[in-house]
């Protein structure tokens, strides 16, 4: 039951072809482009997602934070159809690669670690110790300080990784014990009742996209702009 | 647990950087966002030219060198 569980989460490769790479370009080939007003519904569609997006993410940044504005936008959009198309039956969700998320997360949070030390040397350095502590705790706070910073990173990609492999073994799981319990007693309908209302929380995937760019936008802010 | 396998990171990681460095920020950086169509200011700018405010007689067609 192990095997069967963790079977599709296993990097998909078809008779030694990765065909992994083609599935994660996928959600990129369904981003249209046109030079016209007037577009259709499923460009107006994502032209309008990309300015709401656009509108409510880069509205607290200085102008040098606004210069990111394309990266996250990208991310997020990135992400949230990653996921998303990862809740149609027998899909692969490449984001639950735990070497997918490290990618992502790693370099765009270094990104923002040096930008802050080229920009503003001083007051990054400031950020390992809060005011008013007291000197005898002054280097214990030093050490835990750079710990939390370094754990940044991990923390956005394993929260990432972590959230939606849960969901997809839960959906898997609920599933399964749905099908062999129908042959046993009816009162299955309620069970089956559950799984559309672990679909639907699970829909809120999207939400994590949410949390994963806010978390980086939020370290990106702190870097750059206090 | 088949995530730990690090035979396979080389590639996701290498194609999960292509797909988001560079193939969806083209894709997203080609939608353009016009601004909202205005009235265009009709009213013609009065300029003021002080070289033509009289007509001389040296732009008549026959006082002009033959050529």
């Amino acid at each position: 039951m192990n095997e069967n569980l963790f079977a599709s989460f296993i990097t998909p490769t078809m008779m030694g072809l990765p065909v992994v790479i083609i599935i994660i370009m996928l959600p990129s080939m369904m981003l249209t482009s046109s030079n016209r007003l007037l577009s259709n519904r499923f460009h107006t569609f994502q032209q309008w997602v990309v300015k709401m997006i656009t509108k409510q993410m880069m509205s607290i940044h200085s102008p040098k934070g606004q210069t990111w504005c394309l990266m996250l936008v990208s991310l997020i959009i990135f992400i949230g159809s990653t996921n998303l198309l990862g809740l149609l039956p027998h899909t692969f969700t490449p984001t639950t690669q735990l070497s997918m998320n490290l990618g992502m997360a790693i370099p765009l949070w270094a990104g923002t670690v040096f930008l802050g030390f080229r920009h503003k040397m001083k007051s990054t350095l400031a950020h390992f110790l809060p005011q008013g502590t007291p000197i005898p705790l002054i280097p214990m706070l030093i050490i835990i300080e750079t710990i939390s910073l370094f754990i940044q990173p991990m923390a956005l990609a394993v929260r990432l990784t972590a959230n939606i492999t849960a969901g997809h073994l839960l959906m898997h799981l609920i599933g399964g014990a749905t099908l062999v319990l129908t042959s046993i007693s009816p009162p299955t309908a309620m069970i089956t009742f559950i799984i559309l209302v672990l679909l639907t929380i699970l829909e809120f995937a999207v939400a994590l996209i949410q949390a994963y760019v806010f978390t980086l936008l939020v370290s990106l802010y702190l870097h750059d702009n206090t | 647990m088949p995530q730990l396998d690090t035979s396979t990171w080389f590639t996701t990681v290498l194609t999960s950087t292509i797909t988001l460095f560079i193939l969806i920020q083209l894709k997203i950086s080609l939608q353009n966002f016009p601004n909202k169509p205005s009235n265009k200011y009709l009213k013609t700018l009065k300029l003021s030219n002080p070289w033509e405010l009289k007509w001389t007689k040296i732009f008549s067609p026959l006082s002009l060198p033959l050529q």
